[in-house]
């Protein structure tokens, strides 16, 4: 992924870089419309993205298994150089589709999916942890 | 710590610093190529070849550019169009050129093109955030056919079609635009623009884009109906 958004980068970035910019940085402060960039490269991460197959990758629940499900994204390309791959880095965070908080059940949030309530007023819950790089980004409280 | 170890420790910490600057700028793993062509309007300069292959990270399968497919509708509604574009080399005679790339974009029935970002925080799903871009690669005959919608337009621009062609390794070959026939009988003025009409529309004449066009090198072919669907038709020269 770190390849292919590179080379995405070198490919569309020549549309802006009519006067030889090397940094994202440069082509950012000096070209009008350079800013969509980062959304252009994104480009190259969405087949990759599919082969997720819906999971966050790498949070798991207390039984090891992908517990959260996302349909939303966001890309940054926080840095590029068209001379120097070493100079490229980005960014891809994945937005959880919502889950009902419960309870804490020692250090795991115990949560369940809106979209799959059980029979009779039961949950199918799962037990997970926050954990580095795993945040809460919205909060809604239920009635 | 005796001084003159001290200073020795510090002399070898100064001595590897260029090593790791060294290390920060290694270009070996690109080779930068510089190609310059000058078109009608100005000068475009590419710099790139195609990145290393790297290890393949938590995925199973190399996944190529989203935008590599023939049908770019991504469930955008529209009348259909069908876009056959010919690619030639003006440095060989205006023979087709095989195995160049070809990017075309363009916005949907009200004037949006898929784009977002450049604002903070955003986040989007990300099974149709490409609407509407596309690349493949020429055959043969030169030739890409995309599947596609009709484009809408948008206030100050004629109706259009943004092309970037490249060389196979990712070198800028051209960036262009394709232009729409109008007046009576056309396929623009039988899609009248979509809901919004053409009203406060920008003719290619007034455009500021086409209206130095006046030979008519970036305006396509455009047939067929709204029932049944449009077909464009559009040949460039590329200096490859």
């Amino acid at each position: 992924m770190f390849a292919a958004t590179y080379q995405e980068f070198c490919l569309q970035g020549q549309y802006f870089n009519q006067q030889r910019h090397r940094s994202l940085a440069e082509l950012l402060e000096h070209v009008p419309g350079a800013a969509q960039l980062p959304f252009l490269v994104s480009g190259a991460v969405r087949g990759y993205l599919q082969q997720l197959g819906g999971w966050v990758p790498g949070i798991v629940d207390n039984l090891g298994q992908s517990c959260l499900r996302f349909s939303q994204f966001e890309f940054e390309l926080l840095a590029s150089d068209v001379l120097d791959q070493a100079q490229h880095r980005l960014a891809i965070s994945f937005y959880s589709e919502p889950l009902v908080w419960h309870d804490t059940v020692g250090p795991y949030l115990l949560v369940s999916d809106p979209a799959a309530a059980g029979p009779a007023g039961a949950f199918t819950t799962r037990l997970f942890q926050l954990q580095p790089y795993l945040a809460i980004h919205s909060l809604q409280v239920l009635p | 710590m005796e001084r003159k170890y001290f200073l020795k420790s510090l002399l070898a910490g100064v001595a590897s610093a260029p090593a790791l600057l060294a290390a920060c700028s290694k270009e070996d793993t690109v080779t930068p190529t510089t190609s310059t062509t000058t078109t009608g309007t100005g000068t475009t300069s590419g710099s790139c070849t195609v990145a290393p292959t790297e290890t393949e990270g938590p995925f199973p399968t190399h996944s190529p550019s989203s935008y590599v497919r023939a049908d770019i509708t991504d469930g955008k509604a529209g009348y259909k169009l069908t876009a056959t574009l010919t690619v030639t080399n003006s440095n060989n005679g205006c023979a087709a050129l095989a195995g160049v790339l070809v990017d075309i974009w363009h916005c949907d029935t009200e004037g949006n093109y898929s784009e977002y970002g450049g604002s903070g925080m955003q986040s989007v799903n990300y099974t149709a955030v490409h609407f509407l871009r596309g690349r493949q690669t020429t055959d043969a005959k030169g030739q890409v056919v995309f599947t596609s919608i009709f484009p809408g337009w948008y206030t100050g621009r004629a109706t259009h079609i943004h092309v970037h062609v490249y060389t196979a390794s990712g070198t800028s070959l051209k960036i262009t635009q394709i232009a729409f026939p109008e007046g009576t009988g056309t396929a623009l003025a039988a899609v009248n623009g979509y809901a919004k009409g053409l009203t406060g529309y920008t003719t290619n004449k007034n455009d500021n884009v086409f209206s130095d066009d006046t030979a008519g090198v970036e305006l396509a072919t455009v047939t067929g109906s709204t029932s049944a669907g449009f077909q464009l038709a559009f040949t460039l020269a590329v200096p490859a």
